[in-house]
């Protein structure tokens, strides 16, 4: 699990290791990788819109 | 080696450009408020970063291009990947991002607080001009664009406003916040004056805010600067800004003027509107003195009816009723009367009761004299 996360972190950044990207395609779960991302952009959603409230106080 | 240098003495001359073209005026100017001072500055920082990293990623790659050339035998690295180098140039940018965002974000949260203004003026697009509203004060006015056709046309030599002028310019006072609302009334326009940082679209339907505090006094020029139709371009907009006082007076004196328009002064009063009105205004403020038939009550008041200096002398007359007799009980009556209640009151004594002369002294006469 710790692994998806920090695949779809990698892929927010937007550079991965390709033994890793290999490994993630070889033994990941699609699902995983779709459910973690959305949830993901969520958090990302939130603290931008949390720092943003934060700065217009 | 040599051809390092070259590079560099390039992009060296084309920095060194940038100070010539800002001299020259090619650059947005600095402006005449503290937000527009602020603009400036962050679109120089912003600049400046840009030309740093143009010079050093067009001088890597040009250096490199001409260095390691295939003619001299270069041969192609073949490598995949290396996520160091990935990890820093997607870094950096995003650190060079958020620095610029953080001093652009103060700025634009300046500019979209239009709280607390001492003045409100609704400024609304029309095709082609623009109409100013200063809300609150009963003054309104269109500005259109004042060049000539002949300049237009070419027959004349265009002068160093050319299209950038109007026969009202919108008005302001320095060192106070005035807001903006910003409408339309047909289609899309901008109202733009670059000297004030203010570029900000007028919509039909939609209300837009904007605000400036002018520091200098001075005429700033813009442009409507959203393609509008057909006379898109001829319909500049024009602020000039003035002194505080200077600028009470100016919206006092409009104030009166637009009151006089309201009015009626500045038309042509035909004989029965100026006795009828005159008849009422006789009866509330004069009769009271002179009695309601005009024959007075000598000594104390003399009577207007039969009254043979009234009758041969206008001029003598409109001055008793304008500024009274001092001394006298006879008040003046220059700030308690307009100038179409004096006109009428006079045409009406001069016509009354026997008075037969068949003169009418219309309301634009009246408010002349009361402007000496
Ligand atoms: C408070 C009383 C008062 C009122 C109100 C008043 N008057 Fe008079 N008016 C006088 C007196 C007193 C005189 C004489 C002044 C003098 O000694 O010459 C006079 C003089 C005049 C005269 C000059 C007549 C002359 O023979 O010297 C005219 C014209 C006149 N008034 C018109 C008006 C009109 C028009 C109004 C209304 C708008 C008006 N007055 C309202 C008191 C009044
Ligand atoms: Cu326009």
């Amino acid at each position: 699990m710790w692994n998806v996360v920090k695949s779809v972190l990698a892929a927010f950044f937007g550079v991965q290791k390709e033994d890793r990207r290999r490994e993630d395609f070889e033994q990941g779960r699609a699902g995983a990788f779709i459910a973690v991302g959305i949830l993901m952009a969520l958090v990302l959603v939130l603290l931008v819109a949390l720092v943003a409230t934060l700065v217009a106080r | 080696m040599r051809t390092f240098i070259v590079w560099m003495a390039g992009c060296l001359v084309v920095t060194l450009m940038v100070p010539v073209a800002m001299a020259q005026g090619w650059n947005m100017p600095v402006g005449v408020t503290d937000v527009s001072r602020e603009v400036h500055s962050l679109h120089m920082t912003i600049f400046w970063i840009c030309v740093v990293i143009g010079v050093v990623v067009f001088g890597v790659m040009f250096y490199s291009l001409f260095r390691f050339r295939r003619s001299r035998g270069a041969e192609s690295a073949n490598f995949h990947e290396h996520t160091t180098v990935e990890v820093i140039w997607t870094a950096i940018p995003l650190l060079i991002l958020i620095g610029m965002a953080v001093p652009a974000t103060a700025t634009l949260s300046k500019m979209y607080d239009p709280s607390d203004a001492d003045l409100d003026v609704m400024i609304t697009g029309q095709q082609w001009r623009w109409r100013y509203e200063y809300l609150g004060e009963d003054v309104a006015f269109t500005s259109s664009l004042a060049t000539s056709r002949e300049q237009i046309r070419g027959a004349e030599a265009r002068d160093e406003n050319y299209l950038l002028e109007v026969d009202e310019p919108l008005v302001l006072p320095v060192d106070r916040k005035v807001r903006f609302l910003l409408t339309s009334d047909d289609v899309i326009h901008a109202w733009w004056v670059p000297e004030l940082a203010v570029k900000q679209d007028t919509i039909p339907g939609f209300v837009n805010e904007n605000w400036v505090r002018i520091n200098e006094p001075g005429i700033y020029r813009g442009q409507c600067a959203e393609l509008c139709g057909r006379d898109h371009g001829f319909m500049p907009v024009v602020v000039h800004a003035m002194e505080e006082e200077e600028f009470d007076a100016w919206l006092v004196e409009r104030k009166e003027a637009a009151a006089q328009e309201a009015m009626g002064v500045d038309r042509e009063w035909e004989m029965d509107e100026l006795m009828e009105r005159g008849e009422g205004v006789y009866g509330n403020i004069c009769a009271s003195c002179h009695q309601p038939e005009g024959q007075g009550s000598p000594p104390a008041f003399p009577a207007l009816a039969g009254n043979q200096q009234l009758i041969e002398d206008v001029e003598w007359h409109l001055d008793k009723v304008i500024n009274g007799v001092s001394g006298a009980a006879m008040p003046a009556f220059r700030n308690t009367l307009n100038p179409v209640e004096i006109a009428a009151v006079v045409t009406w004594t001069r016509n009354a009761w026997g008075n037969d002369t068949g003169e009418l002294v219309q309301p634009a006469e009246v408010a002349e004299r009361l402007a000496d």
